[in-house]
């Protein structure tokens, strides 16, 4: 029954860095760019409805070496209103190609496909968050790869306002040399735009921008 | 007199809104983006002015223009589709 569990828990993984809510509202666009110690991406995304996203995903990520361009979907499969919070249910998948020439790669293209959950629960106080991620790229790379967040806003500001989260992330990558990274980060939140930036403790910058049109 | 107090409330009548203000208590509302999701999606229907999210008291207020209204049934459907619950809705008339 353990090994059960455990192998369950290894299908659901493979992790993104966390990001704001992957869905837009109706016909809203999306352009996102995240920047952490290991990937450096760019995603825009359209949502044709408040329960689906579809957009291009263009990474990079330095520990492998390679890039992926990539067509990402995003489903929320359930979403919890209460008076005063939500909770959310996604699923992101995404097919491209990755490229790498570096090492034995030699300039290598490999058909690439990843999928993977996202959770999170918020009132205007807390804020918690979860997700991961399984990548397949042939040779160049495949694994999974897991993220939490937990936050707090020190202040809460009326509509308009900006608005500010001490957030703490933890990474888990099995597969690179340091599998955990901890990140303290502060995220702020304007109108339309959603700025994050930390510092990890291995020193990497973490800076990400949203922006909502 | 009686004749025009009469004329004058048939008018009045016909230049009132059918709902000049309606007020839906909303579950699910925790940040400003709600609040811009719920503006976005209502400031498509013709017959709104403009909407009000209180996110300390999650009741969104819509004004109406001039003769114009939605029906509960509608109201309820923008919510949803936003991605989010109507919990009641009040009219103000």
């Amino acid at each position: 029954m353990k090994s059960f569990y455990l192998s369950l828990l290894g299908l659901c993984v493979l992790a993104l860095p966390a990001q704001a809510r992957p869905i837009s509202y109706p016909s809203g666009w999306t352009a996102m760019v995240m920047n952490d110690g290991d990937v450096n991406s760019i995603h825009i995304h359209y949502s044709p409805t408040a329960y689906t996203s579809v957009g291009v995903r263009s990474e990079y990520r330095r520990n492998n070496e390679y890039q992926l361009n990539s067509v990402q979907m995003n489903n929320l499969l359930k979403r919890w209103n209460s008076k005063n919070s939500q909770a959310n249910f996604y699923l992101k998948s995404g097919v491209g190609i990755a490229y790498s020439d570096a090492g034995d790669f030699d300039g290598e293209t490999e058909a690439a496909g990843f999928t993977g959950i996202a959770l999170d629960w918020e009132d205007r106080r807390y804020f918690t968050s979860y997700e991961n991620r399984y990548i397949e790229a042939g040779d160049i790379d495949n694994g999974y790869m897991q993220s939490a967040r937990v936050g707090i806003a020190p202040y809460i500001g009326d509509y308009g306002d900006l608005h500010t989260w001490l957030m703490l992330q933890v990474d888990h990558v099995p597969k690179s040399d340091e599998p955990v990274t901890v990140t303290p980060l502060v995220r702020l939140f304007k109108d339309v735009h959603l700025l994050e930036a930390g510092v990890s403790n291995q020193g990497d910058v973490l800076f990400n921008y949203i922006l909502r049109f | 007199m009686k004749h025009l107090f009469l004329t004058f409330a048939v008018l009045l009548a016909f230049t009132l809104p059918a709902h000049a203000q309606t007020y839906v208590d909303v579950n699910g509302l925790v940040c400003d983006f709600c609040a811009q999701s719920l503006k976005k999606v209502f400031s498509k229907e013709e017959a709104v002015e403009d909407i009000d999210v209180n996110l300390d008291t999650k009741v969104v207020t819509i004004n109406f223009k001039d003769g114009l209204s939605l029906d509960d049934e509608m109201i309820t459907k923008l919510v949803t589709d936003s991605g989010y619950n109507v919990e009641a809705i009040r009219h103000e008339e």
